[in-house]
């Protein structure tokens, strides 16, 4: 089982529309996959349709494995399997406070969806908190996506030095640029400089309308309109990502 | 932790489309059809069925071959497979899992197209208030071929559920069973019937053991007349399929049949007259050793991997070019088998053989003096005959038991095993495996030894022939290293023989035994 997190700091980057496209890329690829929205917003539960069932709440999704077993549901997309937010997963970090282990707390709740899915996608809600580590600890790969402006990269920098601090393993974070926009002189800047270096992948996703006509569609870009910019880059993306996993040695 | 989905199966008489079917229900959910589609599934199992004696289909549909749980319909392996072949082997499918569950059904026989249909696939998915699918309604109908039998309901239904939404597939089924036009629940395997039914393929219509339903007070010239009738039908089952080289299985089984028919007519003494009787031994005779060349060089081949795995690495290429020489030599041997097989000679003496069993005998005192005999009597006192024998000849067996002496053994183990197998239907089913169950534990240690030594033989024979060439001495230590490698498994296997043969030389299997002469006492 592989666990991708979409994660970061700041908030409108494209970590949900990300998450979606590449758990969807994933389903296809490497089937079955499951996507767990961990955002209070339910963005991403939004995107499919589903709703969470009526008890389900924060406290079931921190006893694990079979209450958040028993609340999966199927999106309308085959071998693609969604674990839906609840509005209480806004008081997850209080709730966490209380664990004992709270950092380990994510990684142990999923152990035993192993044997189900190879691919497990994770999409943060935006800050850095208790949550946010015990995903950073369950997590093979995070993905950051960015949009290539200053304040972007000051974040990506913010959340290395707060791995370094923490002695979390750094080779885990992988940046990504999102809404690139060609006409704009620091976009074209920031992308030659950083794509495809270290900690970076290379492929970027330009802007497209219709990343954001997800919210009227509400399915993945790529089940829809497959041949829109976005959605090839998002493929490109996942295969790339793919070649990075598998080239990645185990630790 | 995991769970498949199972769909659930229903028949209804009505192929109008479901929003029709569904006019005056009540139903909680918005329907949107799906394009239809008209898809052909093509069916697969192997020649005796193992698949479905294991309650499992596969079928081959949209590029996609399906193992499915015949008891539920559930989907347990799936690969990808672009063209229908005719046939196919385990390792010939992509997807690894289905590689390993294709295998527990089977190893060496191949999985046959045993047909394919038409369907056509009405879908609608069932929408809640979010627009999200809860659950989706296919309608299949099998276009062509028909199925045979017009009691069949003219479509099914299948309903698939969605994970997480199991009270709203609860509903569904409701608003389903409210309606007139339907027949009631049913299963994947009712489809599949339906769709055997089609192509005209009878479910575990083959297996290569006898099935004959014996009656102990029967006389035994019309009980042994039933079972040689039997083996002749496995023979005829059989000898289409030879020629067009699928699997080792087909000529396996009519070898068998064979040895089981020349079985019958060896150890039912003066039950048939005795001229007759050993034109057809003599005659049976030969048309198995026509084929001992064949089953040979199919063993060697089916060996192949292992044969090489038993040298170090740097030796094994050269034994490629034994392979390609055995493969050679098959395909000759078969065409020569093959022509036999279609000629008019065969085919005249299968018939004359057919109205001898079926035409009428009166029994003479003088020349068949048992065929009035209780068929219960005869297959006491023969099994009992033939236990006895092995158990003499195995004990008499020397501390370190003799080529012949195995042989020999294998022989009588192989006799009684026949016997066992014709009367089975004359004897409680339970103690009759545990016997048969522990007479195999000495028939493989005796049949791998005697396979051995054949092999180590026949490699032997073929270096000894081998031209003196400097470019055939690769070869040659190659094939030298595979003799002693198969004389030391071979030795291994002599020095269990006394504990396989303890294993069945006990006061255990004396009772089993006698349990089962107890029955006609």
């Amino acid at each position: 089982m592989k666990t991708i997190a979409l994660y970061s700091i700041k908030g409108g980057v494209g970590k949900t529309a990300s998450a979606v496209n590449l758990a969807y890329l994933s389903s296809v690829s490497e089937p079955p996959t499951l996507i767990c929205d961990l955002d209070p917003q339910g963005a991403s539960s939004f995107y499919f349709r589903i709703v969470p069932n009526k008890k389900y709440s924060s406290k079931k999704f921190l006893k694990g494995n079979k209450k958040i077993y028993d609340n999966i549901k199927g999106t309308d997309f085959d071998n693609l399997d969604l674990l839906p937010a609840d509005f209480s997963y806004r008081n997850l970090d209080i709730e966490l406070l209380e664990e004992k282990k709270p950092q380990k707390k994510l990684k142990n709740n999923i152990k035993e969806l192993n044997t189900e899915y190879p691919f497990i996608f994770f999409d943060c809600p935006p800050n850095l908190t208790l949550l946010s580590e015990s995903v950073f600890t369950a997590s093979d790969v995070i993905l950051v996506p960015l949009i290539p402006t200053t304040l972007s990269l000051r974040t990506f920098e913010q959340l290395l030095d707060f791995f370094k601090e923490c002695k979390l393993d750094t080779a885990k974070i992988k940046g990504f640029f999102t809404m690139f926009e060609r006409r704009k002189a620091m976009h074209r800047e920031i992308v030659e400089e950083y794509s495809g270096k270290k900690r970076f992948l290379r492929q970027i996703i330009p802007y497209n309308s219709e990343v954001e006509k997800m919210g009227i569609y509400r399915a993945p870009l790529n089940a829809v309109r497959p041949n829109v910019p976005a959605a090839i880059a998002y493929q490109e993306l996942w295969e790339e990502l793919m070649n990075e996993i598998e080239h990645r040695p185990t630790k | 932790m995991r769970t498949s989905l199972k769909p659930e199966y229903f028949s209804i008489s009505d192929t109008s489309g479901l929003p029709e079917f569904f006019k005056g229900v009540d139903i909680p959910f918005s329907l949107q059809a799906e394009p239809l589609k008209k898809e052909l599934l093509h069916c697969y199992d192997t020649f005796d069925w193992k698949a479905w004696n294991k309650k499992n289909a596969i079928v081959l549909c949209c590029q996609r071959l399906n193992l499915v749980d015949l008891k539920n319909g559930s989907e347990i392996g799936s690969s990808p497979l672009r063209k229908a072949p005719q046939s196919f082997f385990p390792e010939d499918i992509a997807e690894e899992k289905t590689v390993s569950m294709l295998k527990t059904l089977s190893r060496l026989r191949a999985f046959i197209r045993l047909g394919s249909v038409k369907t056509e696939i009405a879908t609608w998915r069932a929408l809640d208030e979010n627009q999200k699918t809860v659950a989706s309604i296919e309608l299949l109908s099998i276009l062509q071929p028909k199925p045979s039998n017009a009691q069949k309901p003219l479509a099914y239904v299948r309903l698939n559920p969605v994970r997480g939404y199991p009270k709203e597939l609860e509903t569904l089924a409701e608003c389903l069973k409210s309606n007139p036009a339907y027949s009631g629940k049913t299963t994947y395997q009712d489809f599949y019937t339906a769709v055997l039914d089609a192509v005209s393929s009878v479910p575990g219509s083959y297996s290569s053991k006898p099935s004959v339903k014996l009656k102990p007070g029967n006389t035994i010239q019309d009980s042994a007349r039933e079972l040689l009738l039997s083996t002749l039908e496995v023979i005829h089952a059989n000898e289409s399929w030879i020629p067009k080289n699928i699997d080792t299985e087909f000529l396996h089984d009519y070898r068998v049949a064979i040895r089981r028919t020349r079985s019958i007519l060896a150890q039912l003494k003066g039950i048939f007259p005795p001229n007759e009787l050993s034109r057809y031994k003599q005659a049976f005779r030969e048309l198995g050793k026509r084929t001992n060349n064949l089953r040979d060089q199919d063993v060697y081949l089916l060996q192949a991997e292992r044969f090489r795995n038993l040298l170090p690495a740097a030796m094994r290429d050269s034994l490629d070019s034994f392979f390609t020489d055995l493969r050679n030599q098959h395909k000759k041997e078969l065409r020569t088998f093959s022509k036999y097989l279609g000629s008019e000679n065969y085919r005249q003496f299968l018939q004359e053989w057919e109205s001898f069993l079926k035409g009428n005998m009166s029994p003479d005192p003088d020349t068949t003096p048992d065929a009035l005999r209780k068929t219960s009597d005869v297959a006491v006192s023969s099994i009992k005959k033939a236990w006895k024998k092995v158990i003499r000849h195995g004990r008499d067996i020397s501390r370190v038991a003799t080529d012949t002496e195995l042989h020999a053994l294998r022989i009588d183990c192989k006799k009684l095993r026949y016997l066992l197998e014709f009367y089975a239907s004359l004897f409680p089913a339970k103690t009759l495996q545990m016997v048969i169950r522990q007479l195999k534990t000495l028939q493989e240690n005796l049949g791998v030894f005697v396979d051995l030594s054949v092999q180590q033989n026949y490699l032997y024979s073929y270096l000894s022939n081998l031209e003196c060439t400097a470019d055939n001495i690769p070869f040659a230590s190659s094939l030298g290293g595979l003799v002693t490698a198969l004389y030391n498994e071979r030795e291994t296997v002599r020095m269990s023989f006394h504990d396989a043969f303890d294993t069945f030389d006990r006061q255990e299997t004396e009772e089993l035994f006698n349990e089962l002469f107890n029955k006609h006492r």
